[in-house]
């Protein structure tokens, strides 16, 4: 795993996004673009799973913020790979990037699974369920804001 | 789903007051706010975005010392070659608040006769 890890750090483009200046600048930026579209997305979408805003209609609440948000979490994962990649045995051994990989993870497969049973705009769950969907979605997707913000605050 | 609830809500909780107690790497916040002067033997560098990191032997005491990202050693005329394992270094910067962890942010740095100046306007 290690090797394996230290061999990414070593390709030919992720070095040279390690030493350079503005590429990583604008990868970096686009992860915080990426984060915004992400959250900004998800945080309106869940209060309104959540009962929020109930004269509203949920499903186009949820045919725009799905796709910004969607929009955002591909974006996200590409710009964090490369990110990762330039110091990856680094960010590995990190608790904080670990819980956020957790976090992602989990809410990934909470938003496929969520809509594989009741589409994008949830119709058909009862109350209780998309409550308890959109808190997931708040706890998964802010959590992994956080930790993401914490990689830089704590050691591996 | 409501199971993984708890103890993921548990784990950012932890997460985040371990962190209040760690310390950063970016930014002065975990710094003294005064400058050491660190002198010692690079063991290992591991230089790039977003900021380098030397382990630096002083004395057999193993220290952290970090340096600038690749621009800002450029600026202060660093070549890639100049830090690397057995240069003996002298780091001129702040260390950690909690003096334990060994690890010092760099302002200044000499090597040989040089000096490299990474903050121009901290001393």
């Amino acid at each position: 795993m290690e090797s394996l890890l230290q061999s990414l750090e070593t390709l030919a483009p992720i070095a040279a996004l390690r030493f350079s200046r503005w590429a990583y600048a604008v990868v970096n930026t686009g992860h915080v673009f990426a984060i915004a579209l992400l959250v900004g997305g998800t945080v309106p979408l869940s209060l309104r799973l959540f009962g929020f805003w109930p004269d509203v209609a949920r499903a186009g609440v949820a045919r725009i913020l799905a796709l910004t948000s969607g929009t955002g979490l591909v974006l996200a994962l590409a710009t964090g790979s490369l990110l990762f990649a330039t110091r990856a045995s680094e960010y590995a051994a990190n608790p904080a990037f670990q819980i956020k990989l957790v976090l992602v993870t989990a809410g990934v497969v909470s938003v496929i699974a969520a809509n594989r049973r009741h589409g994008l705009a949830q119709e058909g769950t009862s109350p209780s369920a998309a409550r308890r969907a959109a808190v997931l979605s708040l706890i998964f997707w802010i959590g992994a804001l956080v930790c993401g913000r914490l990689i830089a605050f704590v050691q591996g | 789903m409501r199971h993984v609830m708890k103890p993921l809500i548990a784990a950012v909780i932890v997460l985040a007051c371990g962190a209040g107690a760690a310390f950063a790497h970016h930014g002065w916040s975990w710094t003294t706010g005064g400058n050491i002067e660190l002198i010692g033997i690079i063991k290992s560098a591991k230089l790039g975005n977003p900021h380098g990191v030397l382990k630096i032997d002083a004395e057999g005491e193993i220290w952290t010392a970090e340096v600038g990202q690749p621009w800002r050693n450029e600026r202060a005329g660093l070549k890639p070659g100049d830090m690397v394992p057995g240069v003996e270094i002298k780091i001129v910067g702040e260390p950690s608040a909690d003096i334990k962890n060994k690890r010092v942010k760099a302002e200044r740095i000499y090597i040989g006769k040089r000096e490299y100046i990474l903050y121009p306007n901290r001393d």
